[in-house]
């Protein structure tokens, strides 16, 4: 049985993180999660469940400045739909269209995404290839406390993130990409639709000249958090995408990645997979 | 329209036979009107839930449930200890429904709980202490058959090595089982050794088939209720209503006449309902401990971990041709995992030997299986009953065997396929059998020649596409299956004053569309609309004896049956009217609501009109007529040999595939089937039930896996296992062969589980023919198609085994 004792709704940022305070809070957003691990007996409920739905502070997708700011509500399928986000962060969308279920996507929010912290989290590659920054809220005194950390940096361990009992994510701020950037995504599953990645690849450049700057490679499912894969990156930055290139860079991601063997897939089929699928994607960026 | 003009009314001549019909029952489905188990609520009603063993396989040393019992809200725990008069049950008699010392798989029972919420009832399941003491775990049937292995169901002692005193009887739950050997089959005809000495190829490999479970949408439940005399009325999805009433009785001591079982829709048998399960008896054990109705519902997980499989089968066949493409022998040798228990399905060599013996002309067949204990799920029956996985086995080797004499696969098939008027090694006699024209329509359709040529020559050209299309063809039984006493179905079928029909049937629905197909025939021989039937099939109280849903058997048998009542209805009211018209009964017909003259069309009277004359007048009569039917089957002799079915479905699929080399994935494109069904009734149910099929065969062959490691299940929801979604659902192009079967009704054949059989079988060719790689295991995931064709799959080798 539960030990759930106290329910909360607040309207405002404020009330929240006053409420998180105690620490002995579970957040419900889209419920897309929470809800079927609560009932696998996965996730215990603390004594206060606090529905953070109806505050504005983490609603929204806006430009703000050189940056798209993504609140924490927003659910997979408006980022999906959304004319800023198909405009500058294709990459995204691609990753949202793979989605779960239409009925999971209408439900589920980008700021539960990552606060689950699942090493094949759909969303969480691309905004690690976009050099996304968490945004974080807390009141450690008596006043509201907001910072960002890049999600590069953010996970820890299956379902487990250096976000604080204390703290709220308020949303997601990515960098638009500028001229020049190319981005790809694939999720390795086996049917369209409701399927966990077996792996999933996310890749992000600015080409110039046929050169590659700046390269982002990440992978999902083959550790215990998504990865930033930097030996990858290294074996691309700043060269030209050559068939021999391409090669030594999915010879270095299959290198890199360290999966599991479970019910979806064996590590070796990860790996193989890291390989030719990298190689596909390069492939697909060079053509 | 003057009243002289009204006289001479005609009414055309019309079929409802080959139409497209909506079935009966879709409008409330479609709806969510239907009230399912899962809707039903009874006054006063308890709910019940089962505890589980927290292990594989152990003794039990004690079992605690004072804290369960003292749960306010709790009305009534048992333990097998409550239940002293406990009976085994299953086609072996090979356990008890509360277990007894011993639990052998993750879902054996331990206790149960009626209580007055389900909430209430789990929690009552956690205060109960179960103390266990693992024994090894039997994780695979080749372990089984090991000397020395543990035994399954040794005699039964206590933990304490003291014999239990099971009150005595002769079952394997009560006097135990010296080996792990649940059943055995051995069949032949002709003399294969003979005939592998003249045959000029020789082939021999080993099938490894996996577990699959029927995922039916609604899961399993029960309400048991007894009266205050000690009648017993129970809600049950079962599939065999009368069958399971006498058993229900032997399990509960009393009398089968106190049992009266009420079928309520439901939400996907498959098969699935052809056993008692442990549920069922120990609902009704609650029920009669609590003296107030229980209703028990499984949830999904639950259904995952205690409902049947298809039968996981490791097998080896050998065969041989000569080089002209004659068929020359098959010898197969299978080990099928019977998981703890045994169930109905530990028959399925029946079906298997059947296609062994007789898919194509064989002139010599030698067949053995063995079926043993594991510490696994325990397999069932499920639609297609062991032939997915001889077909898959054999359907390959006809490719093989056609590719080692240099010969098309098609060529190779064609000419081993039977003719009407063939009676099989097996003695089944193939009355009417299109067999040909499938093979010859899937073909052509699908343009198989061409293709199977083209995809041959591209294998070895650059590029990680690769198509490839392959065929399959199967047998099955079409017209019941003389397995029990009686293979029959009783119709009672009434006539009111208005002309409506209510059609009593034994027969009943499981979703597969009889109730609309019997209406049809019944609404053929009276020349009514459909819309003028009521079916009432679900009560065994009212309805006739009917064996139950299994064999592909309803329309064949429940519709002669009901062809026959309303003959009877028919000759009954002609005569009347034969009278009133001063004619012969030949001269009248009955169509469109009317009496008419059979040779002008002419209306004579409303038939409404006549069945009230008949009915108000002195010597008042209704229309009222029984029928049964029992099919010209005969039972299988000692060897198994006999024509055991009145009539044989044949089939021939074709599949499509692209295979990624660098994934492993496969696309399927396409399924063309051409399917002998005797003759179509109902077109739009037809059409869906071999859709259906068709994609359940696509699970089987691509995407679901229970995975089972050690007896532990370790993907018991939708997440991980896979059923087939929509849009994976290839185009598929299906055509009817109409053999007009003698004995069918109106020429009919069954085709219930036809449609599932090809599949994997016609996968396994085509990715071999896109590939040039061939697969000997199931399913055929990404990853296991991607090892295969990197050479990471060792051939598996199975040596057949044989009891000392």
């Amino acid at each position: 049985m539960t030990e759930l004792k106290r329910y909360l709704a607040p309207t405002s940022l404020d009330q929240a993180v006053e409420c998180l305070k105690g620490g002995n809070v579970t957040i419900l957003a889209g419920g897309t999660d929470l809800t079927p691990q609560s009932q696998a007996g996965r996730i215990k409920f603390k004594q206060t469940l606090m529905n953070i739905r109806h505050i504005p502070q983490l609603t929204g997708i806006t430009l703000e400045g050189k940056e798209i700011r993504i609140g924490a509500l927003a659910t997979i399928t408006e980022i999906m739909e959304h004319p800023l986000v198909r405009q500058h962060l294709p990459v995204l969308v691609e990753a949202c269209d793979h989605f779960a279920s239409d009925q999971i996507r209408n439900a589920g929010t980008i700021g539960g995404n990552i606060c689950n912290a699942s090493p094949a989290g759909d969303t969480l590659i691309p905004l690690l290839v976009l050099d996304a920054c968490v945004e974080l809220a807390s009141m450690p005194e008596a006043k509201l406390y907001r910072h960002c950390m890049p999600i590069s940096t953010f996970f820890t361990g299956p379902g487990k993130t250096r976000k604080s009992l204390c703290e709220l994510v308020t949303g997601v701020r990515i960098p638009v990409p500028g001229a020049g950037h190319v981005s790809r995504f694939y999720k390795h599953g086996t049917r369209p639709a409701l399927d966990i990645s077996t792996i999933s690849i996310g890749l992000a450049a600015d080409i110039h000249d046929g050169v590659m700057k700046n390269v982002r490679v990440a992978f999902g499912a083959v550790a215990p958090t998504p990865l930033r894969a930097t030996a990858t990156e290294s074996a691309l930055e700043g060269r030209h995408l050559d068939a021999a290139t391409i090669e030594a860079a999915a010879i270095a991601a299959r290198d890199e990645v360290n999966p599991i063997d479970d019910v979806r897939a064996t590590a070796w089929y990860r790996k193989e997979m890291i390989h030719n699928m990298t190689k596909r994607l390069l492939e697909n960026v060079s053509a | 329209m003057t009243v002289a003009e009204k006289k001479h009314r005609v009414i055309e001549p019309d079929s409802l036979i080959g139409k497209r019909i909506p079935k009966m029952d879709a409008p409330d489905k479609a709806s969510g009107r239907t009230r399912y188990i899962h809707d039903i609520n009874l006054p006063g009603q308890l709910h019940g839930r089962i505890l589980r063993s927290a292990r594989i396989h152990a003794l039990i040393k004690s079992i605690d449930t004072s804290a369960a019992r003292a749960l306010p809200g709790v009305h009534v725990v048992i333990t097998a200890a409550d239940i002293p008069d406990q009976r085994p049950i299953g086609v072996a008699k090979d356990h008890f429904p509360l277990k007894v010392g011993r639990v052998r798989s993750e879902r054996d029972e331990i206790a149960a709980v009626a209580a007055e919420s389900e909430e209430i009832a789990e929690a009552a399941l956690k205060l109960i202490k179960v103390e266990y003491e693992d024994l090894p775990v039997i994780g695979n049937p080749e372990d089984s058959i090991k000397p020395g292995a543990v035994l399954i169901h040794p005699e039964p002692h206590g933990a304490d090595g003291s014999h239990l005193h099971l009150k005595q009887g002769t079952s394997i739950a009560h006097r135990g089982k010296a080996d792990n050997v649940a059943m055995r089959f051995d069949y032949s005809h002709g003399d294969v050794v003979q005939a592998e000495a003249e045959s000029d190829v020789v082939i021999e490999d080993s099938f490894k088939l996996h577990y699959v479970t029927h995922c039916c949408m609604g899961v399993s439940g029960m309400i048991a209720e007894f009266d205050s005399a000690g009648n017993v009325l129970m809600y049950s999805n079962t599939q065999v209503p009368f069958l399971h009433k006498r058993e229900f009785a032997e399990y509960l001591n009393i009398d089968p006449a106190r049992i009266r079982i009420i079928q309520p829709p439901i939400g996907g048998g498959f098969g699935s309902k052809l056993d008692i399960y442990p549920f069922e008896v120990i609902c009704l054990f609650l029920a009669r401990a609590a003296k107030r109705p229980v209703k028990m519902l499984f949830t999904r997980e639950e259904e995952f971990l205690a409902s049947p499989t298809r039968q996981p089968v490791l097998l080896t066949l050998r065969s041989g041709c000569k080089k002209d493409g004659t068929l020359t022998f098959r010898q197969v040798h299978t080990l099928h995992d019977n998981g703890a228990y045994t169930s109905w399905g530990a028959t399925t060599p029946f079906v298997m030997m059947q296609t062994f013996s007789s898919l194509y002309r064989v002139p010599n067949c030698d067949y053995h299986t063995a079926a043993v204990y594991t510490n696994n799920p325990y397999a069932g029956s499920f639609r297609g009953y062991g032939n997915l996985q001889a077909t898959f086995a054999i359907e390959q080797h006809m490719d093989m065997l056609a590719e080692a004499i240099g010969m098309d696969p098609l060529e190779f098939r064609m000419k081993n396929a039977q003719d009407a008027g063939e009676v099989t090694g097996q003695g089944m006699s193939f009355k009417s059998c299109g067999f040909k024209d499938c093979i010859k329509s899937a073909a052509s359709r699908s343009d198989f020649s061409r293709k199977f040529a083209e995809n041959h020559a591209n294998q070895k050209k650059p590029g990680n596409i690769k198509r490839g299309i392959g065929m399959a063809s199967m047998l099955h039984v079409g017209g019941g299956a003389k397995i029990y006493p009686s293979d029959g179905c009783g119709t009672i079928l009434k006539m009111d004053d208005f002309a409506n029909v209510t059609l009593i049937t034994g027969a009943s629905e499981i979703g597969q569309g009889s109730e609309t197909v019997l209406s049809q025939l019944v609404c053929e021989e009276l020349g009514l609309p459909i819309s003028a039937v009521t079916v009432v099939n679900n009560d065994t109280a009212i309805t006739p004896w009917d064996v139950g849903v299994h064999a592909s058997r309803t329309t064949f048998i429940a519709g002669n049956s009901a062809i026959g009542a309303a003959k009877k209805a028919k000759s009954k009211i002609l005569a009347v009217a034969a009278k009133k018209f001063d004619c012969t009964e030949a001269d009248l017909d009955l169509r469109g609501g009317f009496v008419i003259r059979a040779d002008s069309g002419e209306a004579l009277v409303e038939l409404s009109k006549l069945l009230r004359n008949l009915h108000f007048q002195d010597k008042a009569e209704l229309v009222m007529t029984t029928f049964y039917y029992e099919p010209p089957s005969v039972h299988q002799d000692k060897g198994f040999k006999g024509d055991v079915s009145a009539a044989y479905a044949w089939g021939n699929q074709v599949v499509e595939v692209e295979v990624d080399t660098d994934t492993g994935f496969i696309k399927l494109l396409k399924v063309t089937g051409a399917h002998d069904v005797g003759r179509v009734l109902n077109r739009l149910g037809i059409e869906g039930q071999i859709e259906g099929g068709v994609v359940m065969g696509q699970g089987y062959a691509f995407t679901e896996d229970l995975m089972i490691e050690d007896g532990k299940m370790k993907n018991p929801n939708f997440r991980d296992y896979k059923l087939v979604t929509a849009p994976e659902i290839p185009e598929m192009d299906i055509a009817f062969i109409e053999s007009m079967d003698g004995e069918g009704p109106q020429g009919a054949k069954g085709v219930g589980e036809a449609p599932a059989i090809c599949m994997a079988a016609a996968a396994a060719n085509a990715i071999a023919n896109a590939t040039g790689v061939r697969l000997f295991e199931l399913p055929f995931t990404p990853e296991k198609v991607y090892r295969a064709l990197h050479g990471q799959t060792p051939k598996r080798y199975w040596k057949p085994w044989k009891a000392e």
